[in-house]
């Protein structure tokens, strides 16, 4: 986010390039595969596409982050969770060519990569187990979609595939009940089951479904149009009523038996025609509308002939759908990058142009080239030497100084970026380091302890702690998304609210942060089970320290940390207590939070 | 090497006008929570928001109507035609106010005696009878009363307030929140979350006692010696990181935010310290009372973080059931004002005894009023359509009623105020104007008041 944001200020101080005419803007222009600049000394295009505009300035990449550096960034950033010690020096060991290769492919096989990637698209789902609002009731089978999104990144189901049977998975394979649940997707947002007219209930539903459709697959802000025409909106208010009109019919507010299993899904139902409702009031029925695709991003001018959920989804993720596409690889971009190309979620004309729209438009027409398969993307992306550059100069590179004069936002991605770990992220590490994390997958959401001052917020009963102690150390993904609530340290590192679809989380950086991480009793347990662990695997004080830099930060300590950590261990009465405080104070270092 | 520019991003997250060209304008302003000047001069520095939740009556508290007596236990006349109710209480008869009205002060303001202690304020109290929401239900009232928007996720006031001014004290928590401990707010947190700002502007509860905010106090069995040791530890390889790095600015951040961290342990707790506090001030605010000790101690919690320079403080009266009256107005009003009505009128009394008074913007209010119509007999159903909010501080014109509603109270009905105006006007006091006030979110400028909002002239000082 934040060179993103340096984006925005660029053009802020700089003036916006305004005034195209609103057809023109770049991101509904037709896909042309462009084609990949002239650059030998690279086999990755995308590099290709990097180093023309480095030229412009006189820079080069910058040379491959080294090898321990490089296991851990693509360790978390394929899986959220750090190397093992084990799995480092193997990386380190296996010098044969390939070595790469091979660590990419473990990576992606393992089931730890879809646990993790699943939560961004949660994310862009608006994914949470509960209604929201005042009693925030439980959807007691919100689960089997969460499920579904986990199973489809490990399984790699092609990208097209995976949206189609979000929006019209019913339709598409009537008999598979997997394909009903995909379709939790749409209803996943907030719901207000307890409102007085079920009028209402449904417009706000159906309207924050299709603002969903929007800002998820196409980039586009379409919320504010169910109310009005803004000037620089690109659809109209018609066209945000025409786009309902392909979930009215089939929006079910009752979880519906599938298979033999019960879910909120999407299933047909009897027709209910679409009106415009002026300015967004459901009790204001304005003219009729039939299901139609807005026009900025259709310039073929498709119509669906029947008004179906099945017809959106194909159009879609049709291979001619260049704004879909470049959505989708804009984001690809980012959650390996930590930036997008451009703006997320702000593909309209009031959103910034790409830094590198040739390269976007080649990734966007690589994914369906590439079968649609989102493994293949990621193999292309963490493969190229863009992706493992160093992000900073421990080896005297002569030509440091130069990039952070001429790139100081590393607008031209001069070096890498370095990541910040999500709270999910860091929540699974502490439970990894010390062997503690749970293997189980699947099923209800669960449950751990929280803080008395948290549950008092709540209404009664609302956070039943689940009841076998193991399920209290499963992977994030799996912990229980109640609406009203963010679990405490995922809130604290910004998990998005919920409450509307989020492309791309805010970093931010707080004191409330720095006393969770130093005084809370997450942290404090998982520093006493480290500590416990250490203290199993090795005797004395020195070689405890050497063993909690090895899994902590993956790298042996210097001679002034050695000498520092042993004493913070050694100068605490009792040895036991002064191995945890240790084991504390190393999670609150910014080298373990922070990914070169 | 700093960059200036990724500093700011990194520190405070999202961009709004008027936080960022105020920063740029102060270089030494290196964190998000520093104060920024306005747009304007304010006429109020700090807010304090008084949340009565559930819904008080205005026609039993603020808004007197005699018409209401006349036609008690009539049907509601055809001519108002049709409501909207959350209980379907429009047959219901109509329920006269369950207590007298008696004009207070110079001024005359009609207040009824529900709140004697309140009243004694009544030349210094604005109260806008004219207000007006969107929904009948409590949770989605309860956001657009914080937020403007009845859906979960916006930003609150406070939040917008905090992103837009920063705050004084730089060792406290710039908007902090004391909910009722009984709990069971409808909406629950999201009513003060950042939404899409920054973490760092989304409300911090406050608590009573040894362990006022959540994190706060190191586990018992770490001695201050050890505290030190690891703190020096931390901050020592921090820096020594980021000193390999080119200076990186959310590094560098992250090193502040530990040594804010580390104040706000040691200013936290005495803020919160009330052995301090006098016995006369005790019983100033009722904490000597039975009734009133819970929401007194809060009160005076409440002034103590005011008087440190924080910037917006919200109070929350009521449990899941608290104003909300659905049958038994007298007795349910009764209780609840009898727990919060001398505690108010003690704080605004020392409020103004500390110097306080005249740069603080007093807001009393709930998610909504209450029906004209009777519901069980003797409660009242809730009403946005038309109630009561207070306004208080030197930024105000004081003994004053703004707008009414119709003769029974049911709807707003001259100088409409709605949420959004509400919000506006408050802004407008603190020397923001609610339109320049913006955060990018998904490509638009969004704002508090959305696409409208109006200030309230006629009530300015």
């Amino acid at each position: 986010m934040r060179a993103l944001t340096a984006i925005f200020l660029l053009y802020a101080l700089n003036g916006y390039p305004a005034g195209l005419p609103a057809k023109k803007h770049w991101s509904w222009q037709p896909l042309k595969r462009p084609s990949v600049p002239n650059a030998p000394e690279y086999t990755n295009p995308i590099d290709a596409f990097i180093v023309v505009h480095l030229k412009t300035k006189g820079l080069k990449p910058a040379r491959e982050a080294d090898r321990r550096t490089l296991i851990r960034r693509l360790t978390f950033n394929l899986t959220g969770l750090p190397p093992t010690p084990k799995e480092i020096n193997q990386f380190l060991q296996d010098t044969g060519p390939g070595a790469y290769d091979r660590l990419v492919n473990r990576l992606l096989a393992s089931t730890a990569y879809g646990e993790h990637w699943a939560q961004h698209w949660l994310d862009l789902a608006r994914f949470a187990e509960t209604d929201g609002f005042e009693h925030d009731k439980v959807r007691p089978n919100a689960w089997r979609y969460r499920d579904w999104v986990i199973k489809a990144f490990n399984d790699d189901l092609p990208y097209n595939r995976f949206v189609q049977l979000q929006i019209a998975g019913d339709q598409l394979h009537p008999d598979d009940p997997q394909a009903a649940i995909a379709t939790g997707f749409l209803l996943a947002g907030q719901d207000m089951p307890d409102i007085n007219l079920l009028s209402e209930r449904r417009h706000m539903v159906l309207n924050e479904m299709t603002a969903t459709i929007g800002s998820a697959f196409l980039g586009l802000t379409f919320g504010c149009a169910q109310c009005h025409k803004h000037k620089s909106d690109p659809i109209s208010q018609e066209e945000f009523y025409q786009m309902r009109a392909f979930f009215e019919s089939d929006l079910q507010l009752k979880e519906r038996k599938v298979g033999k299993v019960t879910a909120r899904i999407m299933q047909a139902g009897k027709h209910i025609p679409t009106h415009v409702m002026t300015r967004g009031d459901f009790r204001r029925a304005g003219k009729m509308v039939q299901p139609a695709y807005p026009s900025v991003v259709n310039p073929a001018g498709t119509r669906p002939p029947k008004g179906q959920r099945r017809e959106l989804a194909v159009w879609l993720t049709g291979p001619d759908n260049a704004l879909a596409l470049r959505v989708a690889a804009n984001r690809l971009w980012q959650q390996h990058f930590g930036r997008p190309l451009a703006t997320p979620e702000d593909f309209g004309t009031q959103g910034l142009p790409p830094t590198h729209p040739q390269l976007l438009d080649w990734l966007a027409a690589e994914l369906p080239r590439r079968k649609w398969s989102l493994k293949a993307m990621h193999k292309l992306i963490v493969t190229s030497a863009t992706w493992r550059q160093a992000s900073r100069d421990n080896e005297g590179d002569p030509e440091w100084p130069a990039r952070l004069q001429k790139d100081p936002d590393n607008l031209l991605w001069s070096r890498q970026i370095r990541h910040r770990l999500t709270g999910e992220m860091l929540r699974d590490t502490l439970l990894a380091v010390s062997g503690s994390l749970s293997n189980r997958n699947g099923g209800p959401g669960v449950r751990p302890p929280l803080p008395k001052e948290i549950t008092s917020t709540l209404l009664k009963n609302q956070w039943p702690v689940s009841r076998d102690e193991t399920d209290h150390r499963r992977r994030s993904i799996y912990l229980f998304a109640r609406r009203n609530l963010r679990y405490p340290i995922f809130e604290l590192f910004d998990r998005p609210a919920l409450a509307e679809s989020c492309a791309a989380r805010m970093v931010s950086t707080t004191a409330p942060q720095s006393l969770g991480l130093l005084n809370s009793e997450f942290t404090r347990n998982a520093a006493g089970r480290l500590a416990k662990h250490v203290a199993s695997e090795t005797k004395t004080p020195k070689m405890h320290v050497k063993l909690c830099y090895q899994l902590l930060l993956g790298r042996a300590p210097d001679t002034n940390e050695l000498a520092a950590a042993t004493d913070l261990i050694t100068s605490s009465p009792d040895q036991q207590t002064g191995l945890s405080d240790l084991c504390l104070a190393l999670f609150n270092l910014n080298e373990f939070l922070y990914l070169d | 090497m700093i960059n200036r520019r990724n500093f700011l991003v990194e520190a405070g997250g999202g961009i709004g006008t008027l936080a960022f060209s105020s920063l740029l304008a102060n270089e030494a302003a290196a964190t998000p929570l520093a104060p920024r000047p306005p747009h304007f001069a304010p006429r109020a520095k700090r807010v304090l928001w008084l949340f009565m939740h559930g819904g008080p009556s205005h026609m039993d508290l603020w808004d007197p109507k005699p018409d209401l007596i006349r036609y008690a236990g009539k049907p509601l006349p055809q001519s108002f035609g049709e409501v909207m109710t959350r209980r379907k209480v429009s047959m219901n008869p109509l329920l006269g106010p369950v207590k007298p009205f008696r004009p207070h002060g110079q001024s005359g303001l009609e207040i009824s005696e529900f709140l004697p202690h309140m009243a004694q304020h009544a030349d210094d109290l604005c109260v806008l009878r004219s207000c007006h929401g969107d929904s009948v239900n409590h949770p989605q009232s309860v956001y657009q009363m914080n937020t403007g928007s009845i859906l979960m996720g916006k930003p609150s006031v406070g939040s917008w307030v905090t992103y837009g001014l920063g705050t004084e004290n730089q060792d406290m928590p710039a908007f902090i929140v004391l909910p009722d401990p009984r709990g069971g707010l409808k909406g629950g947190p999201p009513a003060w979350g950042n939404g899409y700002l920054p973490a760092t502007y989304q409300g911090t509860t406050l608590r009573p006692g040894a362990n006022p905010i959540l994190n706060l106090r190191p586990p018992a069995d770490r001695t201050p010696k050890r505290q030190r040791s690891m703190a020096g530890f931390i901050q020592r390889f921090n820096k020594q990181h980021l000193a390999d790095r080119d200076g990186d600015d959310a590094l560098m951040a992250r090193i502040h935010a530990y040594e804010l961290a580390f104040r706000m342990q040691v200013a936290a707790p005495e803020a919160v310290n009330l052995s301090q506090e006098t016995k006369a001030t005790r019983q100033l605010y009722g904490i000597e009372g039975k009734e009133t000790a819970e929401f007194g101690t809060r009160c005076l919690l409440a002034r103590r973080m005011l008087e440190r320079g924080v910037r917006f403080v919200q109070l929350y009266s009521g449990d899941t059931g608290g104003w909300d009256a659905h049958k038994g107005v007298l007795q349910n009003h009764t209780t609840w004002c009898h727990r919060t009505d001398q505690p108010i009128a003690g704080l605004f009394a020392d409020l103004k005894a500390r110097g306080l008074w005249e740069d603080t913007l007093i807001v009393w209010g709930g998610e909504f009023g209450r029906m004209p119509m009777s519901e069980q007999g003797s409660g009242r159903d809730h009403n946005p359509w038309g109630y009561s909010v207070v306004l208080a501080g030197g930024a105000v014109k004081g003994g004053m009623a703004y707008g009414a509603t119709d003769p029974i109270g049911l709807r707003a009905e001259q100088s409409k105020v709605h949420i959004h105006d509400l919000h506006a006007t408050i802004l407008h006091m603190l020397g923001i104007d609610h339109e320049q006030l913006t955060a990018k979110h998904h490509g638009n400028d969004e704002r508090l008041t959305n696409v409208s909002g109006n200030v309230i002239k006629e009530i300015l000082s």
